[in-house]
């Protein structure tokens, strides 16, 4: 399969308390597409799904801001906001 | 406190799921209800958040008869064959959720003391008794309810668990299983004879000392029975919901 010019692929999986599992697609230093799974708990659950949405077209370096800015209000055990940060830079550090 | 006691069978894993959501739904007409349960076919259960396809031997899975499903709440995947499974719906603690596991797994802490088991709090929402977990919790809250489902260890085979779980890294497999044995226990583990309706009583006995609540048994109404088919259909048993993530 070729690979779509211009997109890099990267994944990580993160011990945090819990695992974090993140499969990004890059393109340069912005996400493309993002997918955070795990065996972590928070809530509201839909708030990953929308952590999802709004890392789109966003700088890496811009990521720990989203983060905290979409979790603000959310409970979570398992993991942080902080690991969360870390996960996605990790996926990117790793990329193709 | 009230607390309603459903003493169910072992069922499929998409009605099992679909159930646990309905009484959610319905947290307000029926009030605090607990619901003992057990799975038939054997089946694995993902959290919320995991991806099957990473997390579970699909192919396996699908030889030996074992259903998949995906559940509503956060955690990780359980190999779910000789267990006793609760749920239970309630209006949901004020305070934070983390401080509700405990609440509720205190039914299980006098569950584990009628069994002459001294059991506590291990990590996030485990239980263990002398060091090894028996017994995983979840916790979701929707619809303006609370709903913790979560397991006992009866029995548990770690190697037919871990063949059909995939591990992070294949070439160390094997010192994980040895890990998680000498982690792990069941109620076999610990020389305790007893059966899935005995344990079901003890269970629902545990929960009446642990909330102080008066125990008492009804039908499911129709329309509990309704949801709850409406969800297995098109919610559970959908490739869309399996591998959502």
């Amino acid at each position: 399969m070729q690979r779509e010019s211009g997109y890099t692929e990267g994944k990580a999986d993160f011990k945090a308390g819990k695992l974090i599992r993140i499969r990004a697609k890059f393109k340069g230093d912005k996400i493309e597409d993002i997918k955070i799974t795990g065996d972590f708990y928070i809530y509201p659950e839909d708030s990953i799904e929308l952590l999802e949405e709004k890392l789109k077209g966003i700088r890496i370096e811009d990521v720990e801001k989203i983060i905290n800015e979409i979790l603000k209000d959310a409970e979570y055990i398992g993991i942080d906001t902080e690991s969360l940060s870390m996960a996605v830079r990790e996926a990117w550090i790793n990329r193709n | 406190m009230e607390l309603r006691v459903i003493f169910d069978n072992k069922h499929k894993a998409f009605w099992n799921m679909a159930l646990d959501e309905s009484l959610l739904m319905h947290l307000k007409d029926i009030g605090p209800t607990l619901r003992l349960y057990g799975w038939n076919p054997a089946a694995i259960s993902i959290g919320y958040f995991q991806s099957l396809e990473e997390e579970v031997n699909v192919e396996k899975a699908k030889e030996m008869g074992i259903d998949l499903v995906r559940r509503i709440t956060g955690g990780g995947a359980v190999y779910h064959k000789w267990e006793l499974t609760y749920s239970i719906v309630l209006p949901p603690p004020k305070g934070k959720v983390l401080n509700s596991y405990k609440l509720i797994e205190r039914g299980l802490i006098e569950s584990f003391k009628i069994l002459g088991i001294e059991a506590k709090y291990s990590g996030i929402n485990d239980i263990e008794v002398r060091g090894k977990k028996i017994s995983g919790n979840a916790q979701t809250r929707k619809y303006g309810g609370l709903l913790q489902h979560g397991t006992i260890l009866m029995d548990v085979d770690v190697e037919e668990m871990f063949s059909l779980l995939k591990v992070p890294n294949e070439k160390l497999k094997d010192k994980m299983i040895k890990s998680v044995k000498e982690r792990v226990t069941s109620l076999r583990a610990l020389g305790i004879d007893t059966d899935f309706q005995e344990l079901q009583n003890i269970v629902a006995e545990g929960f009446k000392k642990a909330l102080g609540a008066r125990l008492y048994e009804e039908e499911l109404s129709e329309e509990i029975i309704k949801k709850a088919k409406e969800l297995e259909v098109n919610k559970y048993a959908t490739r869309e919901w399996l591998y959502r993530r």
